[in-house]
């Protein structure tokens, strides 16, 4: 075989020649645990599949109720539950950044002993562990449920995020400039402000703003289970079926929920980098960019828009 | 000190002083954004329409809730074992199919190994769109359209993995070294063939991890989706919640804290083993 020079069929004869694969008992193990875990999961479950079967069907059959067309009337309405549920975001979020931010200071190794420092983290790791719903949930019991509730509720579970990643940020701050601000005499306080504060800051900014996003996913939600915004119109009009309504809230929320992203990024972004750079923009640059150079050499149009790597 | 000062000693002030450059202007800018978010913080929370009052008077009323929130009612156990189990059954199915689901669409999601532009744009749109719409909606449309019960669960659960893995893994592929897929077409490999041999054993060990990652979100997203019928734990807060069982809703709520507390841990040993 190594005597046939063709290019044709060299894979079969290699085959034997190459050193076997090590058997991996430990990974074969935990594939089958795995497989085990979901059948026993699928098997136990008390689903009937068979419902799946008109599933397809009844699904277009909703999709076209919803939006064939949606209530395009409802948008003035839609979009000022939006505007209330955007509201409770960003109070709640700026709620939870008042009160994290002292407290992830105070988590901060090298900034605070360790009888401050780990009771903090476990209140962030357990607030981190309940669903935002259930908070609000746990408020609702206590005090009612309106969109102020809704707004604590989002400051209470932001603080276990935004405490979690605060005193991270702060942890990664390069030792220079704190050991500097000590030798030279600064108090605790001081050492955080100008030694801490001026490397995190562009993080931790951008942090504050991401945690926005998720609140503002957090009080549509809040408003299914009553706390009022977008989600509470919405589980209304699902509740009495007026599924064109539905429709039109569906997009008002998709849409919203893709705008406060795309802005926040980019403020992110800017924060981050110093430059601004807004999607769009730098999308379409980049398309010109690409024409411009096939333009100039259109024999590589294959290659360039497969992979840009070829050297 | 003094013998630094001493060239210029005609300047009773620190040398090069004046040579300094003086600080860039950053202070109106700061003043404008500043301002804007004082303002919307302000437009925020007339809208939420900030009350403390009536919280302060639900609370006084409220301290015979707080007192059996806080003696959770641990012979209600029994009774929420089926419960439990469903909901980690609804996580785990939901984690099963959405991540097989979304190892094809994630390729069909990169620049990377997906040349088709039009396509691309088409799955990546679909996939923005679906990814932007909260489980608990999910779950309260499909209740409506499949009927209460763990069916809507886990297919509004699959909705929410395919959004977050096709997002992460296509990502992930985005950033592969693209040496060995070009290697492999220049073989005279099908893309198919370049993208199973080339690229997936690049981003194998993140689609593992994630999908772990994805499994631990799916634990917590279960328990609040039955909130609006979709099963699991969900639906037994919802029900000792309309009775007001304040001591049972606690236990409920004590049991999700420990479950996603252990998944949590299980995950990050995991996670950790993988990255290495």
């Amino acid at each position: 075989m190594s005597a046939a020079p063709t290019l044709v069929a060299p894979g079969r004869a290699t085959t034997q020649d190459r050193p076997r694969k090590p058997a991996n008992v430990t990974r074969k193990a935990l594939w089958l645990v795995v497989v085990a875990v979901v059948v026993a999961a699928f098997w136990g479950v008390d689903i009937s599949w068979g419902a799946l079967w008109d599933m397809p069907g009844k699904l277009w059959h909703y999709l076209g109720l919803m939006f064939l067309p949606p209530a395009w009337s409802k948008l003035p309405d839609a979009l000022s539950a939006t505007m209330l549920s955007v509201a409770m975001a960003w109070f709640g979020t700026a709620l939870g950044v008042v009160i994290s931010f002292p407290l992830s200071l105070l988590a901060t190794r090298g900034l605070a002993p360790v009888a401050v420092r780990w009771p903090l983290r476990a209140v962030f790791a357990l607030l981190r562990a309940v669903p935002e719903v259930v908070i609000a949930v746990l408020m609702l019991s206590v005090t009612g449920l309106t969109a102020f509730t809704g707004a604590l509720a989002i400051a209470i579970g932001s603080v276990g995020t935004l405490g979690k990643w605060g005193y991270e940020a702060f942890e990664a701050v390069d030792g220079g400039a704190t050991e500097a601000a000590t030798a030279a005499g600064a108090s605790r306080a001081q050492v955080m402000r100008w030694g801490v504060w001026p490397n995190a800051a562009p993080e931790v900014l951008a942090f504050w703003l991401y945690r926005f996003e998720i609140s503002v996913r957090a009080s549509a939600i809040l408003g299914l289970i009553g706390a009022g915004g977008i989600g509470k119109m919405l589980i209304d009009n699902i509740q009495f079926r007026v599924w064109d309504v539905v429709g039109i809230l569906m997009i008002v929320v998709v849409v919203v929920t893709m705008l406060i992203d795309q802005i926040s990024g980019t403020v992110r972004h800017r924060i981050i980098t110093g430059r601004w750079e807004v999607p769009v923009v730098t999308a379409l640059r980049r398309r010109s960019a690409r024409a411009a150079r096939l333009e100039a050499s259109p024999s590589i149009l294959e290659d360039d828009s497969r992979s840009g790597t070829v050297g | 000190m003094s013998a630094v000062a001493a060239p210029g000693a005609s300047a009773a002030r620190l040398p090069g002083a004046g040579a300094r450059p003086s600080r860039p202007r950053r202070w109106p800018a700061r003043v404008v954004v500043l301002a804007v978010l004082v303002a919307i913080t302000a437009w925020s929370w007339v809208a939420v329409d900030v009350d403390l009052a009536v919280i302060a008077h639900n609370f006084s009323n409220a301290q015979n809730t707080l007192v059996q929130l806080f003696q959770p009612d641990y012979s209600f156990f029994g009774e929420t074992l089926q419960p439990l189990l469903e909901t980690i059954q609804m996580a785990v199915i939901g984690t099963a199919v959405g991540c097989a689901v979304s190892l094809p669409l994630s390729f069909l999601a990169s620049r990377a190994t997906n040349p088709n532009g039009p396509l691309l744009g088409f799955v990546r749109t679909v996939m923005n769109v679906v990814r932007s719409i909260p489980d608990l909606l999910y779950a309260s449309i499909f209740v409506t359209v499949v009927g209460t019960g763990a069916l809507s669960g886990v297919l509004s659960l699959f909705l929410f993995n395919l959004g977050i893995m096709v997002k992460l893994i296509s990502e992930a592929l985005d950033g592969v070294d693209r040496g060995g897929q070009e290697a492999a077409l220049a073989s005279g490999a099908t893309w198919l063939q370049a993208d199973r041999a080339a690229m997936l054993p690049e981003v194998a060990p993140q689609y593992v991890s994630q999908t772990i990652y994805v499994l631990e979100l799916n634990i917590r997203a279960s328990t609040v989706i039955g909130l609006v019928g979709a099963g699991g734990l969900g639906m037994l807060i919802d029900r000792v919640r309309t009775f007001y069982q304040y001591h049972y809703l606690s236990l409920v709520i004590l049991e999700i804290l420990v479950l996603v507390l252990l998944l949590e841990l299980l995950s990050s040993a995991v996670r950790k083993r993988l990255v290495r």
